[in-house]
């Protein structure tokens, strides 16, 4: 990756705001957000229940709209686009990941992950090859005609992010992709994503567990509804984690967590290495 | 719509597949509706082909004189007019004098249709016509006899043409001739049996098979006053000449009933048109029935497609966030929905021609089988599924796709 694509912004908030409810029932679920988003980043979204991550993930990849503010991406102001264009917008540069992998259960794997293609307009049989590929890449290609109810959580969550690689998405949004999989399945979905992110592409990924924010290029804390903490650069491993229990975790439990979370990484990335699935 | 069609289409077979019961009862109801309008028109149109092939094979220069003026021919429930054998016709023995005098007629016939016991070794059914009429009936309408001859001015007017059935039904034998009848106490000598014709509809609305057909003059003799001309057959001396033959009937009528316009001369397809009101009574009940039955059809697509898209609200969630527009979900579902009627459709049409090749075993004609109607079953499938499907259609496509994605699954 270059320093120039690295820093063109694709994505650039400016006093994002999103309103729930009217009168008395009024409340900001986002409250003033400024941000840029640089091409080629890896950012990790983190903060407790209900400050905003996933309504801020929705209206980033365009399902939702802001009440206030302006959202341009990539140079466009999304405001002033059509409801048609933004799908196409969707299915051309945004690919989505789930926390609940939303495959579509009466379709078949592979046409599950073909789906994103049909409204690309790609015809059945170009369209089930670049699936079938994507899917071999995944090391999913036995499971090409399963059902989705057919697969464990892991696997599920690869054809999710399978789906959602498919139509070669420059920015890919995922909220909480490995909030129903257990530590290992984690992190070969993180390592997934992480291939992904070396290969140019800006993903955005909203998350609870901190482990994962070692993954991230960048991590934003967020706090009803407002950018708390946010933090670049890789070099210090330490300080997001930091950041992000700050608020929340007394001082003399600070010490014991980071200690534990420590242990926890190293160990977990020595279980990663000798199943070999980092030497390719 | 890019290439979405087929994909549409897949994706509907699909669906419909998963949920094979319950597709099956929905296009059930399309299926009924189109099958009743498809017996009603194949068998009416199966009617009245048989009575323009009538015509067509009399060489197309037949035309008819009926009483009553022409927008009597109305199909409207509404305005039923009594029938004519219960109002003094309009056609008098006047009229048909001044018709056979018209320059190109070939031959002209009245048609006076009474009612009265025929009696002979046993009393013949109530259904059997007594039709008063001249020796020109048989060239006109092809009447061949089995055996004796038809009726001839030159000899004694008290005889009788009769059908075989009718002979056989008072006789006992379709060896008729030479036995006496009795019509309204007169007694009548047989002189010809008519060839069985075996086609009660006809433009002449009467069963000839069945019927006793006597002179002009021993008509009005029985003694009901003024003969009541139902209908006066006309035919011109060459196909080139029937429109004027048709022209100078409708001047000279004209002239004779004072400009009052209370006959109606037919020709072509017109005549081929059923007269009976009650067969339009009939049809239009049909009808109604068959479009009750297509509204009952198509409120049960409605019902199942709105059942369809809160199941797959969280589907259309996914699709949309996957990049597919509101045009693409309205299409899905739409599609679907056409599916559904035009499957219905299609059985309706089959299953329609199946009954009303049933139906026609009781008959003496056959259904028709014609492109018209086929478009029409198609044409009434397609309007159903479009028509019922679009609000389902068009509530889908405006979910929100956060709401959706959130639907519990």
């Amino acid at each position: 990756m270059t320093e120039t694509t690295k820093n063109i912004p694709v994505i650039e908030l400016r006093g994002l705001k999103k309103r729930f409810g009217i009168g008395d029932a009024e409340h900001f679920a986002l409250d003033g957000i400024d941000l840029t988003i640089n091409s080629g980043e890896f950012i990790a979204i983190m903060g407790p229940s209900g400050c905003g991550k996933t309504t801020l993930l929705n209206i980033l990849g365009l399902l939702d709209r802001s009440t206030e503010g302006d959202y341009i991406l990539d140079g466009r102001e999304i405001s002033t686009i059509s409801a048609r264009r933004q799908a196409y917008i969707r299915s051309h540069q945004i690919g989505f990941i789930f926390q609940s992998f939303n495959l579509i259960p009466r379709l078949s794997v592979i046409e599950n992950v073909a789906l994103p293609l049909t409204y690309k307009g790609i015809l059945r049989t170009a369209r089930l090859k670049i699936a079938s590929r994507i899917l071999h890449n995944f090391h999913l290609g036995e499971r090409e005609y399963y059902m989705p109810s057919q697969l464990s959580g892991g696997q599920t969550q690869r054809v999710a992010i399978a789906r959602a690689l498919v139509n070669e998405p420059s920015i890919i949004l995922a909220d909480e992709p490995t909030g129903n999989l257990d530590s290992r399945s984690s992190h070969v979905i993180m390592e997934e994503l992480s291939d992904l992110h070396k290969r140019g592409n800006t993903i955005i990924m909203v998350t609870h567990n901190p482990r994962l924010t070692s993954y991230a290029t960048r991590v934003i804390t967020m706090l009803d509804g407002k950018i708390n903490t946010d933090t670049k650069g890789i070099e210090d491993e330490m300080a997001p984690f930091v950041n992000a229990w700050s608020a929340n975790v007394k001082k003399h439990k600070k010490v014991k967590l980071i200690r534990q979370w420590g242990k926890r990484r190293h160990k977990s990335r020595a279980t990663l290495v000798s199943s070999g699935r980092r030497k390719k | 719509m890019r290439f979405l069609l087929i994909n549409h289409l897949q994706n509907a077979r699909q669906s419909l597949r998963s949920n094979r019961m319950r597709s099956f009862l929905t296009m059930l109801g399309v299926t009924i509706g189109v099958a009743s309008i498809t017996v009603i028109l194949s068998l009416s149109s199966g009617a009245s082909k048989i009575v323009s092939n009538q015509v067509d094979s009399l060489g197309g220069n037949i035309t008819i004189v009926r009483p009553g003026s022409p927008q009597n021919l109305s199909t409207d429930l509404t305005r039923i007019k009594a029938q004519q054998n219960y109002s003094a016709s309009s056609l008098t023995e006047y009229d048909f004098g001044l018709i056979k005098n018209i320059n190109h007629v070939a031959a002209t016939a009245p048609l006076i249709i009474m009612n009265g016991t025929i009696k002979a070794n046993s009393i013949a059914p109530s259904d059997s016509a007594i039709v008063a009429t001249t020796p020109d009936l048989a060239v006109i309408s092809d009447l061949t006899v089995q055996t004796g001859q038809f009726l001839d001015p030159t000899i004694n007017q008290n005889t009788v043409v009769i059908g075989p059935q009718l002979a056989i039904n008072i006789f006992g034998t379709d060896q008729a001739i030479g036995k006496n009848l009795t019509i309204h106490g007169k007694t009548f000598t047989v002189i010809g049996v008519l060839r069985r014709a075996n086609n009660p509809i006809n433009y002449n609305s009467v069963d000839f098979d069945n019927a006793a057909i006597i002179g002009l003059d021993a008509g009005k003799q029985l003694g009901l006053g003024q003969p009541q001309i139902q209908q006066i057959d006309v035919r011109s001396d060459s196909v080139a000449n029937l429109a004027q033959v048709i022209v100078d009937i409708n001047k000279s009528l004209s002239l004779s009933h004072s400009g009052e316009n209370d006959f109606s001369v037919l020709s072509g397809n017109q005549i081929a048109q059923p007269t009976s009101q009650l067969f339009f009574a009939l049809a239009g009940v049909t009808t109604a029935i068959a479009a009750i039955s297509l509204l009952v059809g198509g409120i049960g697509i409605m019902n199942i497609m709105l059942v369809n898209v809160a199941e797959r609200t969280r589907e259309i969630g996914i699709r949309k966030a996957l990049g597919a527009n509101n045009g693409d979900i309205a299409a899905q579902f739409m599609i679907e929905s056409i599916a559904i009627g035009i499957g219905g459709g299609i059985c309706g049409y089959i299953f329609g021609y199946i009954v009303a090749f049933g139906i026609s075993t009781f008959l003496t004609f056959q259904p028709a089988i014609n492109w018209q109607i086929a478009g029409v079953a198609v044409f009434i499938s397609v309007i159903m599924g479009t028509v019922f499907g679009l609000y389902p259609a068009l509530r889908a496509s405006r979910k929100d796709p956060i709401e959706s994605l959130r639907e519990y699954n």
